[in-house]
């Protein structure tokens, strides 16, 4: 091959143009290669070389990529330019000279080489075709599927236990960014009191028809706090019963609710949010608002006395009324397997415009942790103190409400 | 019991059960305890049961190249391919009604120790009647065999999907969780039958080891089951909407589980699991396919038609495994039996993909089995 290059008079640039060209082309076409331009690729990078490509057309190419160097490096979007003008040149000339040539040229590129080895690999293994199946490799829809428009650009190939998405988060963090600091104007007040690191758990109260306030607890803790902490919320059965919404809050960082994810994540020193009203919360009518419904039965109370988890009351203000919930249609819920039907100033008014929240302003609180040093793991199993435990953490959040409740002036500017 | 390769024919007319190619790799004994101390007697007797399936075929190649084990009993309708000069080989029909007198005997003549049970369908099978007889009431007869027998061992075939999947689930299911899968579909039901039948034959105080290992969906460049099929379409339909966690485990891990459960004396129940999850989206475009959501009840309807026609990998009973996460937690496997799996669930599945893509373009023409 370098014989055929010294015979092709102008050996230098030549060779040295060869890489370059092929490297461009892996930049601009590769991802979508489509077989034909293949075909004349490999040619391409032979017949540069070789003594069939006239000398005079090769002769008017070198200034153009070659000497302006220093200034094209500014301007890459140029120089692209430029080299995929020449490209279409040569590849004409390629043609051209291809045609011409009496003789098969002999194989030199890397994807010929591939071709090459795999024909023997079959010819050993006694497979008929090999060498075709080898090319089809490098130019079959698989290739496009891979790297082509159906690829994982907006997906990570990873994802952790519970189903967070990375990649996919990133994507729409802007939109959440938007909703937490223009939309909603979420003011966050006692961040410091989550620990920089380590398990705990935030208790907070829960409400607002659509259950956003997960998203926007975790927005709170990804914005506001000093440490780069990481908070899951744990949602209700229901939305992962729904179409798309499970999937969805699912890959933005929700955990379905029950004991076993929880201590799950708390074992991994993970932050977690619990909502113990749990639907009750979400569904309660306007007249009721900021009122706590019955917590559970202390489920939140016996993880943290197991695992040892301190607990950080709070309070978020505001929620309520994004979604004021008018009327809850019973009959229908049961007909149409959801937990609710809500009747809302605009909700089956407007139709699916209708579920856009109420432009009011936020306020998430974060109270004093409450730490549960003094009792055991075995206090767990104690009903009577659970129950005290969990009013108390109740009363805490109740109290948190009643006196934001009593600061706020208005409902839309705090 | 080789009856397993009987019925359920597949669309192409291969058998509907695990069928496998290629004898094990190397890699296979990496996790397989070496060195272990085992209180086991210096050379022991392993039955197999379904050695010509995937497991049984691979497992057998495995203990053919330990010391530990003096003889193998290979049970089955036909001989396994890695049958070597340990392994003896019976023809028995697990569906039989007279099978429990024959397998007492040969157990009796070979004085069999330990019972490795991994008879049972890898993938749905149109012959319901014949799977039943085969997986409930076989092991029913196998049990049986081995009371009338010294067998002091069972290691038991049993698959992560029948914890069933439902949106209440956990997302780790640890092997205290009950069982859901839908008991209408017999493929489900008939292992729970045959998974409570072994759990009797274990019960404490009868001096039997019993180790269940239920794994995930086997995934890997040798292994045939429903799942490779479903993934080896160009485009592969999914429930809208939907966009469940899913999970695998690595041929090589799976059969390196046995391995250890046959080496060592680990009573109890174990989630054999690949770690980590993918949600069926990604796995769809790793495999390098094209997901198509299609809303359930059409989804159903579907399936329906197209099992009913012989036409879909698995009948619709198993469209909430599209929906619904059923991930199961390796974790009890790795702190009890010492096992802990080589490949994750991405790198079974890229495994997979790989060798199902060189299929395809006729680079590797290993013809299942």
């Amino acid at each position: 091959m370098s014989s055929k290059r010294k015979q092709g008079g102008s050996g230098a640039p030549a060779s040295e143009r060869a890489p370059r060209r092929r490297k461009s082309r892996r930049r601009t076409k590769a991802p979508l290669a489509d077989p034909a331009s293949d075909e004349r690729g490999e040619d391409g990078t032979l017949g540069i070389g070789s003594r069939v490509i006239p000398p005079p057309e090769m002769h008017d190419e070198p200034p153009a990529s070659e000497t302006p160097v220093v200034e094209r490096m500014l301007d890459p979007a140029d120089v692209q330019e430029e080299i995929r003008a020449l490209e279409a040149r040569l590849d004409g000339m390629i043609r051209r000279a291809s045609e011409r040539a009496s003789e098969p040229p002999p194989p030199a590129s890397l994807r010929d080489q591939v071709g090459t080895a795999a024909r023997d690999v079959a010819d050993r293994l006694g497979l008929p075709g090999g060498g075709e199946a080898a090319r089809e490799l490098f130019s079959s829809d698989y290739f496009l599927r891979q790297w082509g428009r159906l690829s994982l650009r907006n997906r990570s190939e990873e994802v952790d236990d519970f189903g967070l998405d990375p990649t996919y988060e990133k994507r729409i963090e802007p939109i959440l960014d938007f909703l937490y600091k223009h939309y909603f104007r979420v003011s966050t007040s006692g961040i410091e009191n989550i620990p920089a690191s380590g398990r705990c758990l935030v208790v907070a109260n829960h409400s607002g028809t659509l259950p956003i306030d997960g998203v926007m607890l975790r927005s709170a803790v990804r914005i506001e706090h000093p440490s780069v902490r990481e908070l899951r919320w744990l949602a209700e059965d229901f939305i992962f019963y729904l179409p798309f919404a499970g999937a969805f809050f699912n890959r933005i960082g929700a955990v379905r609710a029950c004991q076993e994810n929880a201590e799950r994540l708390l074992k991994k020193g993970s932050l977690v949010a619990v909502f113990p009203e749990g639907i009750k919360g979400i569904k309660k009518l306007y007249k009721d608002r900021y009122n706590l419904q019955r917590f559970g039965r202390g489920g939140f109370i016996r993880l943290c006395l197991r695992t040892q988890t301190p607990l950080v009351p709070c309070a978020v203000i505001g929620a309520e009324e994004t979604n004021p919930m008018l009327y809850r249609v019973e009959y229908l819920s049961k007909a149409l397997g959801l937990p609710y039907v809500p009747v809302t100033p605009t909700f089956p008014l407007l139709g699916p415009l209708g579920i856009v929240p109420a432009p009011s302003k936020w306020i998430i609180s974060f109270g004093e942790p409450i730490r549960f040093e003094g009792y055991g793991p075995e206090a767990a199993d104690d009903h009577v103190l659970v129950g005290r435990l969990s009013e108390r953490v109740r009363s805490a959040i109740q109290g948190m409400l009643d006196r934001g409740l009593k600061d706020r002036r208005s409902v839309w500017f705090g | 019991m080789a009856a397993r390769r009987k019925g359920g024919k597949r669309r192409d007319g291969k058998p509907d059960l695990v069928e496998s190619s290629i004898p094990p790799a190397a890699p296979l004994s990496r996790s397989s305890g070496a060195g272990v101390a085992t209180s086991l007697p210096k050379s022991q007797v392993v039955a197999v049961t379904g050695a010509a399936g995937f497991l049984g075929l691979n497992l057998i190649g495995l203990l053919e190249e330990d010391d530990r084990v003096r003889r193998i009993v290979s049970l089955d309708l036909e001989p396994p391919r890695t049958a070597g000069q340990k392994t003896r080989v019976y023809e028995v029909d697990l569906t039989q009604p007279a099978t429990e007198e024959r397998v007492a005997e040969i157990f009796a003549a070979e004085g069999v120790d330990a019972l490795v049970h991994l008879a049972f369908l890898a993938s749905p099978s149109h012959s319901t009647a014949w799977a039943h007889e085969l997986e409930s009431v076989g092991t029913m007869h196998l049990l049986n065999a081995c009371r009338r027998t010294q067998v002091r061992k069972l290691v038991m075939w049993s698959q992560t999907v029948l914890y069933g999947a439902h949106p209440t689930n956990p997302n780790f299911l640890s092997e205290k969780h009950s069982l859901r899968a839908r008991r209408a579909e017999p493929f489900f039901a008939d292992k729970i039958e045959a998974e409570a039948d072994a759990l009797r034959f274990g019960r404490p105080g009868k001096g039997r080891v019993v180790t269940i290992l239920r794994t995930a969906t086997l995934l890997g460049p040798t292994v045939r089951n429903y799942l490779t099929r479903y993934l080896s379409h160009r485009i592969v339909p999914t429930v809208l909407g939907f966009d469940p966690l899913w999970q695998f485990v690595h041929e090589a891990d799976a059969v390196a589980a046995f391995k250890l459960a046959v080496d060592r004396d680990t009573p109890g129940i174990f989630n054999i699991v690949g770690e980590g999850v993918l949600p069926l989206s990604t796995v769809i475009r790793l495999a390098g396919r094209m997901g198509l959501p299609v809303p359930r009840p059409i989804m159903n309807t579907v399936t329906g038609a197209l099992w009913l026609a012989q036409l879909s990998e698995a009948p619709p009973s198993f469209l909430d495994y599209l929906q619904y996460v059923c991930v199961a937690d390796g974790d009890l496997a790795q702190r009890q039996m010492g096992f802990s799996p080589v490949y994750t669930t991405r790198e079974a599945l890229i495994e997979y993909a790989s060798a199902q893509h060189l299929r395809e373009v006729k680079l590797l023409s290993e013809t299942p089995a």
